[in-house]
């Protein structure tokens, strides 16, 4: 169980730091380490077993029929991440104690920390693509959280909600890429996927796949054109740049990348698609960082450089290049961590971030000056640091491939262009901020931050200095493992050292060194250059672009829903015609097998008055009690049918349907003109005619159809089954509350929720009561007439025995606790006609929304009672006991799960009901419902 | 004999109700139709309820007193129905023949 309690350590984490809003910074930080620190431990105790070369797999069978299962492993690759995503969290935690301003909420950045955690520790350790898509776009949420972090800032607003847009966007698509994937390959389990190259690579969908994948990718890890997200995410506080854009955020694309290098690489495509990606990433980022003002916005556009040259190095055609980006992961993480703290720091004490002001720290606080140079020098790659090695390797990588065919050589070239700009800004950095004169107008008198702030940078950038000078030392355990999971169990020999001798490689540093440093000194031109050329404001371009959409959209919208119901019911009954009607034409012979039974007098008046109710109904639409009068009508005949052809439950449940729905449209109709006024075309008028004609057609079609055939149904098992499985012999019931019993709990759900919606439109709604009816009659003066009144509260205790009755009997015999609900219902609600809603709140005081929820609790609890004896959820238990004087009777808990139906919909159908009977009477009163 | 004797009641309560329909259709006003479905059926419905009684109770075991129950819910009801409508008659101030009494006796919407 060690797997699954990384990531569930650090969920915890998250809301353990929540809770820490009134506890000192201190307190608060100390509880928030905790359980990193404790994943680290863990993580740590696991590695020897993982450095062996094993793989650790964990695996809880979730939805087992659908092959759905929440599953981890850690393997080298997702062990360095892992590493890497808790290691310098814990040194983020620790430093944001120190960064953050007293006004701002540390347990919130802490949680949406944590949170940013977890999602990153689950995309690198699932072992199932669905589950590593669900922590992916987990990240994408945490993450705009986590810029947004200040949400009174505009530009934190702006740049969170374009990180989300592209990082979501993109999510999109490598879901589409990884159902496509698991399609291919027939299963979502990565272990599968990874060992089924042969089969992703020779599918026709494998390029379609790849792109998609790629996208999600590249969006996550900034790759040009994708990159102008993340330099608008510089908004977040710097605790949070440090790790979004050092180890975490931007690396779990980078990560997608070697997780999928062994199923999806090593095709013409990959090599192209990845390698072109990467280098004009790499270029772009890097000359772009040389005109950036804002320490920050330096930092981002390195970051997507060197993100640019670690997927380079992924689209190469060798063994090593994978292993040299890998590391460079690993290096880039631990200077960029560093510098962005270094960044802070500077921020922090001086109140600004811009270049042009920040001159001559170093006299301020030679102590961070020292430790940001070191960490600047790393990322330029200077010598013995750990920068120079990966980038050295990655330099040698460039000149072993053959990509481009006789242009090849351009590689390299470009990698040496991109290194010398990379030493040009690494320069700027260094001489524009320490050196270079004296501070111009700073908001703040600078000095050198509190002593712990530094904690975590020095350990940053000891690393750089002892991974630069003893790779093997440090890392090689770890690379090694690393490489061996990225390139599928083969890994060639590599010996990461300091020195090889005079080489190309080591001459392509020297020239990016040497080259970079002239750059640097005769910047003034370069800028002079760059003013002149036409700039391009990326969140202008995105903020046009996404009202553009956003507008299309609305237009769209509006174009197809207006508004208008009967235009949606057009609609539909139009989609309904096509696509029923159509097969319709493809079948043969309408008739079946079957042979119709012959019409007797009682069918065929039954269909008749069916028919003439309908057809009245239609005819005198405009006259509405009327026509509602004429629907009661096919109502009524409907239940008759019910009982005719022996479905004694439906015809109960119709019937009184039909009597609540009854009352409850006259109520409504109440407030509506008694006449509709003549609103349809001609034209229209036969329109609709033809389309509800030809509806008609289609669904008696349908039924003449279905009635000649033979059918097959499951209706057999439960015949067979009542009884002896759910303990009654009334079939219908025992579907209701046992077979289908989960069924029945999300309808009252459904049913309570819909009673709740209809309750909140009505309360408080200002409707204005009609002073007459429709022929200007007033109103009678006696509301309440006396003889129904005491006639109907003599009736009360008999209806509520009858549907007590019709309840019990339920299980057996046609009844049950929805139709003893309604029959409740309609009890009280003639209670409510007798005499008003004020009489009956001021005697029945009951909140009926209490009543819901304590009819649907039942119903659950009910179900959730059979876990305690081990059962499935929602299991029946029954059993007959002998009772003196009465006899041998069944108890059931499909009774009690009944009882939640029961009371459920007695509480929904009269909150209905007294809600709109409230706003009859009284509309200015309170409506105590 | 039992049958006979659910005969028998089936054929007063079909012809209560028979009487009872034609009077809904034949009568000259409101308020004499009403007394067709409210007397003349209740009455019928009694009758065929009581042959249905009769019926179940020498058919299957034990006495069925569920017909009780149903003459018992119809006899409390139909008197108030006729009565409601009756009341919304005279509030509507429906026309009524010369023949048809008591109209004269009513108090203006009470």
């Amino acid at each position: 169980m060690t797997l699954l309690w990384i990531p569930l350590l650090s969920l915890l984490g998250s809301i353990i730091s929540s809770t820490t809003g009134k506890l000192t910074r201190n307190q608060s930080t100390g509880l928030t380490l905790l359980m990193p620190v404790i994943a680290l431990l863990m993580t740590i105790s696991l590695a020897p077993a993982v450095f062996s070369g094993e793989v650790i797999r964990e695996t809880i069978s979730w939805i087992p029929l659908l092959g759905i299962n929440i599953a981890f492993r850690l393997d080298g690759l997702a062990l360095l991440f892992v590493f890497m995503i808790l290691g310098i969290g814990i040194l983020v935690i620790f430093y944001a104690r120190y960064y953050l301003s007293s006004n701002d909420s540390m347990p919130k950045l802490y949680a949406y920390l944590m949170l940013f955690m977890t999602a990153m520790l689950g995309i690198v350790m699932s072992n199932n693509i669905i589950q590593l898509w669900f922590f992916w776009e987990l990240t994408s949420i945490s993450s705009f959280l986590l810029i947004s972090y200040w949400w009174h800032k505009p530009d934190a607003r702006k740049g969170a909600i374009m990180a989300l847009t592209v990082t979501g966007g993109g999510g999109l698509a490598l879901l589409a890429g990884l159902l496509l994937l698991g399609n291919i390959v027939g299963s979502y389990d990565l272990d599968v996927i990874l060992a089924s190259k042969e089969i992703i690579q020779g599918h026709a969908w494998y390029e379609i796949t790849l792109i998609l994948v790629l996208l999600g990718a590249f969006t996550k890890s900034a790759q040009f054109p994708f990159h102008f997200w993340l330099p608008h995410a510089m908004a977040a506080p710097t605790p949070v740049s440090a790790y979004l854009h050092s180890a975490t955020m931007v690396k779990a694309g980078i990560f997608l990348l070697a997780r999928f290098y062994p199923a999806l690489a090593g095709t013409d495509i990959w090599f192209i698609l990845v390698s072109l990606t990467g280098l004009s990433t790499l270029l772009f980022g890097a000359y772009v960082a040389l005109f950036k003002h804002d320490l920050k916005g330096l930092l981002a556009y390195s970051t997507i450089s060197h993100l640019g040259l670690i997927t380079l190095l992924f689209g190469l055609d060798t063994k090593l290049a994978a292993v040299a980006a890998i590391f460079h992961i690993i290096n880039h993480a631990i200077f960029k961590a560093s510098l962005f703290m270094a960044t802070g720091i500077i921020d922090h004490e001086t109140g600004t971030r811009d270049m042009r002001k920040l001159n001559g720290m170093w006299r301020f606080m030679p102590y961070t000056a020292t430790l940001a140079m070191v960490a600047a020098a790393a990322m330029a790659g200077v010598p013995l640091l750990n920068g120079f090695l990966s980038k050295e390797m990655f330099f040698a990588e460039t000149l072993h491939q053959q990509l481009l065919g006789s242009m090849s050589w351009l590689i390299p070239v470009l990698a040496t262009i991109a290194g010398a700009l990379a030493v040009a800004y690494s320069a700027r950095f260094i001489h524009d901020v320490f050196f270079n004169g004296d501070p111009i107008d700073l908001p703040k008198q600078p000095s050198e931050p509190p002593r712990y702030m530094r904690v975590p940078i020095e350990i940053l950038v000891a690393l750089c200095l002892v991974v630069g000078i003893f790779p093997n030392f440090i890392v090689d355990d770890v690379l090694k493992a690393a490489s061996f999971a990225v390139l599928g169990g083969y890994v060639p020999e590599f010996e990461v050292a300091l020195w090889h001798g005079f080489n190309l490689p080591l001459l392509m540093s020297a020239i990016a060194v040497i080259g970079g440093l002239l750059l640097y000194t005769q910047r003034r031109y370069l800028f002079q250059f760059q003013a002149s050329l036409p700039s391009l404001n990326a969140k202008k371009t995105f903020d046009e672009s996404i009202y553009r959409i956003t507008k299309w959209c609305q237009r769209k919208i509006s174009d197809s829903e207006n508004g208008s119901l009967q235009r949606y019911l057009m609609l539909m009954f139009v989609f309904v015609l096509l696509f029923a009607g159509w097969p319709l034409f493809e079948m043969n012979q309408l008739g079946g097998q079957k042979q119709l039974t012959p019409i007797d007098v009682h069918n065929a008046m039954g269909a008749a008055l069916l028919m003439v109710g309908t057809i009245s109904t239609v005819i005198w639409y405009r006259a509405r009690v009327v026509s509602l009068l004429m629907l009661s009508v096919v109502g009524l005949m409907v239940s008759v049918v019910f009982t005719r052809f022996s479905a004694p439950d439906l015809a109960l449940t119709q019937l009184t349907v039909e009597v609540v729905t009854i009352i409850l449209l006259m109520l409504a109709l109440f407030f509506l003109p008694q006449h509709s006024p003549k609103e349809s075309s001609s034209v229209r008028v036969v329109r609709d005619i033809a389309i509800s004609a030809g509806l008609g057609i289609v669904v008696a079609s349908i039924c003449y159809a279905l009635i000649t055939r033979p059918l097959e149904s499951i209706s057999a098992f439960f015949l067979a089954n009542a009884k002896t499985g759910g303990g009654g012999t009334n079939v219908v019931n025992v579907i209701l509350v046992d077979f289908r019993g989960f069924d029945t709990l999300g309808e009252i759900c459904v049913l309570g929720i819909a009673a709740l919606g209809i309750y909140k439109l009505l309360v408080n709604l200002p409707l204005v009561i009609p002073a007459s009816d429709s022929e200007g009659r007033p109103w009678a003066k006696e509301r309440y007439p006396i003889l129904l009144a005491s006639i109907s509260q003599s009736l009360l205790p008999l209806a509520l025995m009858v549907s007590f009755y019709i309840f019990l009997r339920g299980h057996n015999l046609p009844g049950g606790g929805f139709i003893a609900g309604l029959v409740t219902a309609v009890a009280f609600i003639l209670q409510y006609i007798a005499h008003g809603s004020s009489w009956i709140v001021a005697r029945l005081t009951i909140n009926y929304r209490k009543i819901i929820a304590s009819g649907i609790a039942i119903a659950l609890f009910t179900g959730v009672g059979s876990w305690f004896f081990g059962r499935p959820f929602m299991t029946t238990w029954f059993e007959y006991f002998d009772i003196p004087f009465i006899g041998e009777i069944e108890l059931a808990s499909a009774l009690v799960f009944d009882v939640g139906v029961y009371i459920t919909v007695v509480g929904a159908t009269l909150m209905i009901l007294a809600s709109l009977g409230q706003l009859a009477n009284e509309p200015k009163e309170e409506v105590n419902t | 004999m039992t049958e006979w004797i659910i005969s028998i009641l089936l054929l007063i309560g079909g012809s209560f109700v028979l009487v009872g329909s034609i009077g809904l259709v034949k009568m000259p006003d409101f308020f004499m139709r009403l007394h067709g479905p409210t007397k003349a059926t209740t009455l019928g419905m009694a009758s065929l309820l009581t042959a249905a009684m009769v019926f179940f109770s020498t058919t299957q075991a034990g006495v069925s007193v569920k017909e009780i129950l149903i003459s018992l819910f119809l006899l409390l009801t139909a008197p108030i129905s006729g009565y409601m409508m009756i009341k919304a008659a005279i509030h509507h101030k429906l026309e009524s023949i010369e023949r048809t009494k008591g109209i004269d006796n009513i108090e203006d919407d009470v």
